[in-house]
């Protein structure tokens, strides 16, 4: 009974906290700008109107449209509940979960492209495009990130391999997960959440034709995404795990914060890179998880 | 005693049914259906119980005794054997109909037989010369339904594509055969480990079975016969056909002793296949062209797994070994049931439109919702996607990777490139099958014939119903599919034979019905609440654009564009545009091709220049008497300089 209830109140966590985040990042830019920007709780706000609204439907799509973001969501949302919380763990653990929630992003993957090419319109064709052929390439990052945990922890378990501190290739795994955080959430420089138009390029313009509860779904889902990565970041540097109680939750939240603010900086700094660079700025992102894969291995011999 | 006329019947009936197929199209699939039915129960049985049939004739044949032998191995890809060969008997009856193809009907029933019981025979034969008739004729029964359609001058030439490279891989088996029946001095087959000098066979071996499996780059016959082929026999080439190729490589690797460099060698080999299998997949513009090629990404797969349970066995018989071989084994199962499911989908889709050409479908969902939802099922587990079957046996392929890796096992580098390679090929195939059922089944139809396409009768669908079945199954309870997959890995190596999962795959089975029932309750429930809100339907937005037409929406070639190119290195796909020019453009035209390099970058200049130099030599031969005289003489001085020069030394 109390395991449901702890899951229960993880779920809680993370579907309420979750659009906190955009909120935090839009600050932090208008901060920079020199703006007021809007309210941290923006987003509640947005979904709470959103889940009220009616929905148009194009007249291409079948229920598929509907079902993609649900499916996403959930895919998000399952992904998230098997990643360990520092020393509370994850509520759900077994050898391998670290591949299943690799997969489940790629599920959400699958469905929002499919969702994004039941309109028939160009413009999501290409966000859809372009969300899965950059995928080949964050992919490639991820798994190697995972390897040099794995091969530093020794094991296959989430909530074991995200307990040692990354030791010395722990600058440069923070870095290329932090580029892959930026390249899988669709922020600058690889693509604007801003805009509206195909100058999107990839997850804004795959969302174009959606309106009412489904568009909360997605909204709701992507920054779920986002405190899924930025959780993931933190646990991967610091060894949130191996402090004890309050200490961990405020390290894991400081932590968390830090890496909001620093995309809310990157999109405030940077401008959108031209599309030809981003392949580029994504291998670099590999490599540096390949050399952090190197120096665990290194580092576990001597 | 049982399994002797258990066996018997089967062979009588399967033959009684090939004999029917031309004249009696009920019977020969009455017959079909309980001769693949009494395999399956026979093989799920050898499974199950772990006893292996093993049976030797008192008369010779062909100068030997006869040998057959149903182990766990065989029975593990019999059972494959008879499952889509059951669901493409059924699927055949209204895909390939007597009254739509009168003149090949009847000769397509008789094939499909003989093709099930050659391959049954392939698998029970334990005599390295029966082994080969039946393989020879396995083979041949394949090529007559490549071209069952053989008045298509495409069909003609794929046809005699594969006849080519097949027996290229037969030379290499005849050579296997017979240099281990000369060494052991016997044709029978059986373990060998005790000669270690029979281990560089096993190259020979690999590059035999490699051609018959698909294997890059040894794969050149196969995108053109599986999508020339009528689209049941597409599905059991790649469900099933392939899969002999690779019953060859798991058992001659658990009978010959191993080379040093065999497991790195398949591993290898594997991640070659499966990333590069994946980008011809994604490249590719034929609906069945890129379904073929994502065979030789999923033999890629099942590859690596062998590969890293060979490794396994020479360190030691490691668990991670074990845990990745189980997964290739798995993955056999998995590829086959969903591999012949998209085929079938292609296959419809085909009937419906009468073209093969992604670029002219398009809202095909609308006229054919069952081959839309099953093609987009079949797609999702080709993309190894939780909840289903692709996953459990990718996951169990990545966690022996990661366990080797984390092992630090020699070499562990080729094993860490083989996992960034699975990686990449998931993230690959997972494009590659949004654009396949996209383009093909959902936006507006880009053609009449998408326009007026039709669903599918019972016949066709029924089979696709018992594939997606078989697939849920295997994802859902993948712990009911375990005892069952270990008796082939204890076959395989006897030090991984009993005891319990390596991996948490009750966990894993759980998790998968959760998110099953997960997904299917939020998809309810975000629909109820879109209808409770009112909906409306309208134009697709498309950014304002007031009038868009079916011919904006972006194209499988232009869906693939970004990835084409950065394996351009690899694909060097061909292109002609002709830009519009002029204040009155007259006509301007894209036109994009993807060929086969290997075969036409590679195989085609090789024989060319043989073919130039054959040509040469033919002039040489005019019919003049002086000029063989002349022949002759040459010859003899050369022969004489040689034993004159041999002698001084």
């Amino acid at each position: 009974m109390s395991s449901i209830l702890e899951i229960l109140a993880r779920l809680a966590v993370w579907l309420l906290l979750a659009p906190l985040l955009p909120g935090i990042i839009n600050k932090v830019k208008a901060w920079v700008a020199g703006r007021r920007g809007p309210p941290v709780l923006q987003l509640y706000y947005d979904l709470a109107r959103l889940w009220q609204k009616g929905v148009v439907l194009s007249t291409l799509v079948s229920p598929g449209f509907i079902a993609g973001p649900a499916v996403a969501w959930v895919a998000v949302l399952a992904a998230a509940t098997l990643l360990p919380l520092g020393p509370l763990g994850a509520s759900l653990s077994f050898r391998g979960d670290v591949i299943l929630l690799i997969y489940l992003l790629g599920l959400a993957r699958f469905c929002t492209a499919w969702a994004a090419m039941e309109t028939g319109s160009a413009f999501e064709g290409m966000g859809a495009a372009r969300e899965v052929s950059y995928a080949v390439l964050a992919e490639a990052a991820v798994i190697t990130a995972v390897l040099t945990l794995s091969m530093q922890s020794g094991s296959l378990l989430l909530s074991s391999m995200l307990v040692p501190s990354a030791g010395t290739g722990a600058v440069l795994l923070a870095f290329g997960l932090f580029t892959v955080l930026l390249a899988e959430n669709c922020r600058v420089p690889f693509d604007d959440p801003n805009t509206h138009l195909e100058l999107t390029m990839i997850h804004e313009a795959m969302v174009l034709d959606h309106s009412g509860p489904p568009l909360a779904a997605v909204l709701h889902g992507a920054s779920m995404k986002l405190l899924l990565f930025s959780v993931l970041l933190v646990q991967a540097v610091v060894p949130v795990g191996k402090l004890s109680g309050l200490t961990a939750a405020g390290a894991l939240v400081a932590g968390v914060l830090v890496v909001t603010v620093a995309v809310g900086f990157v999109e405030s700094l940077l401008a959108r890179y031209a599309f030809r660079r981003v392949p580029l700025l994504l291998t670099t992102a590999f490599l540096l998880c390949v050399f952090a894969l190197l120096v665990a291995w290194k580092g576990g011999v001597a | 005693m049982t399994m002797d006329w258990v066996m018997l019947v089967t062979i009588v009936v399967l033959v009684s049914a090939a004999l029917s197929g031309a004249r009696f199209p009920r019977m020969w699939l009455g017959l079909t259906l309980a001769g693949t039915a009494t395999w399956l129960t026979a093989a799920l049985w050898t499974l199950g119980s772990g006893t292996e049939w093993d049976w030797r004739s008192e008369f010779a044949l062909g100068g030997e005794r006869l040998h057959l032998r149903l182990d766990a191995i065989s029975a593990w890809f019999l059972s494959l054997v008879a499952v889509v060969g059951g669901a493409g008997a059924v699927y055949s009856r209204e895909y390939w109909s007597d009254r739509e193809r009168p003149d090949s009907a009847g000769r397509g029933r008789v094939w499909w037989t003989t093709l099930l019981l050659c391959m049954g025979l392939v698998l029970i034969c334990s005599n390295g010369l029966h082994f080969l008739v039946a393989w020879e004729a396995f083979a041949l029964s394949a090529f007559f339904l490549i071209t069952l359609e053989r008045e298509r001058r495409e069909t003609r030439a794929a046809g005699w594509l594969y006849l080519a490279a097949s027996h290229a891989g037969t030379l290499g088996l005849f050579a296997l055969f017979s240099l281990l029946a000369a060494r052991t001095g016997s044709w029978d087959l059986g373990p060998m480990r005790d000669h270690p000098e029979l281990a560089p066979l096993f190259w020979v071996a690999l590059f035999g079975f490699g051609v018959k499996a698909g294997m890059f780059p040894l794969h050149i016959w196969l995108p053109s016969a599986h999508a020339n082929a009528p689209s049941h026999v597409s599905a059991i080439m790649s469900g099933v056909a392939i899969k002999m190729g690779v019953y060859g490589l798991i058992r001659f690797s658990g009978w010959l002793p191993l080379p040093a460099g065999a497991g790195w060698a398949v591993l290898a080999l594997g991640a070659a296949s499966a990333v590069l299998g994946a980008a011809f997949t994604l490249a590719q513009n034929d609906l069945k062209r890129l379904l073929a090629y994502c065979s030789v990404e999923n033999i890629g797969v099942i590859l690596i797994g062998l590969g890293v349970g060979l490794l396994g066995t020479a360190n030691g018989d490691a668990v991670w070994g074990r845990v990745a071989m189980a997964g290739a084994l798995l993955h056999i199962w998995n590829h086959g049931l969903f591999k012949s499911l998209l085929f079938f989908g292609a296959g419809s889709v085909l009937h419906a439109t009468n073209t093969r050409e992604m670029s002219r479908m398009g809202g095909l969902w609308r006229a054919m919702p069952w081959t839309a939802g099953l093609f987009a099922f079949g797609s999702a587990a080709v993309s190894a996607l939780p909840p289903f079957n692709g996953f459990v046996s990718e996951w169990l392929v990545y966690l022996g990777l990661f366990d080797a890796a984390a092992d630090r096992a020699p070499g562990a580098v080729v094993i860490v490139l083989a996992t960034i390679a699975l990686g990449v090929t998931g993230a690959l195939a997972l494009a590659a099958f949004v654009k396949a059922s996209a383009v093909v089944f959902l936006g507006a139809p880009r053609t009449q014939a998408a326009a007026h396409a039709h669903e599918s009768g019972w016949w066709m669908r029924g089979p696709m119903l018992g594939l997606a079945a078989a697939c849920a199954v295997i994802a859902l309870v993948p712990v009911v599919i375990w005892p069952f997959n270990q008796a082939p890995l204890g076959a395989w190596n006897s030090a991984w034979s009993g005891g319990k999962p390596p991996a948490p795959l009750a966990t894993l089975g759980a998790v998968q019905v959760a998110l099953a029932i997960l997904i299917v309750l939020a998809a309810v429930g975000l629909w109820l609440r879109a209808r409770a809100n009112g909906t409306r339907r309208a134009l697709t937005w498309d950014c304002g654009y007031a009038a868009p037409t079916a011919r904006m929406q972006y194209t499988g070639g232009s869906f693939a564009a970004m990835p084409v190119t950065w394996f351009a290195w690899v694909l060097r796909p061909q292109r002609r545009l002709r830009w519009p020019r002029g204040p009155f453009p007259s006509r301007a035209d894209y036109l994009e091709r993807i060929p086969e390099t290997v075969l036409e970058r590679v195989i085609g200049p090789g024989s060319n220049a043989v073919m130039a130099a054959s040509a040469w030599v033919r002039q040489r031969q005019q019919g003049h008497l002086p000029d063989y005289i002349l022949y002759l003489v040459a010859g003899l001085v050369a022969m004489g300089l040689l034993v004159f020069f041999g002698s001084m030394q």
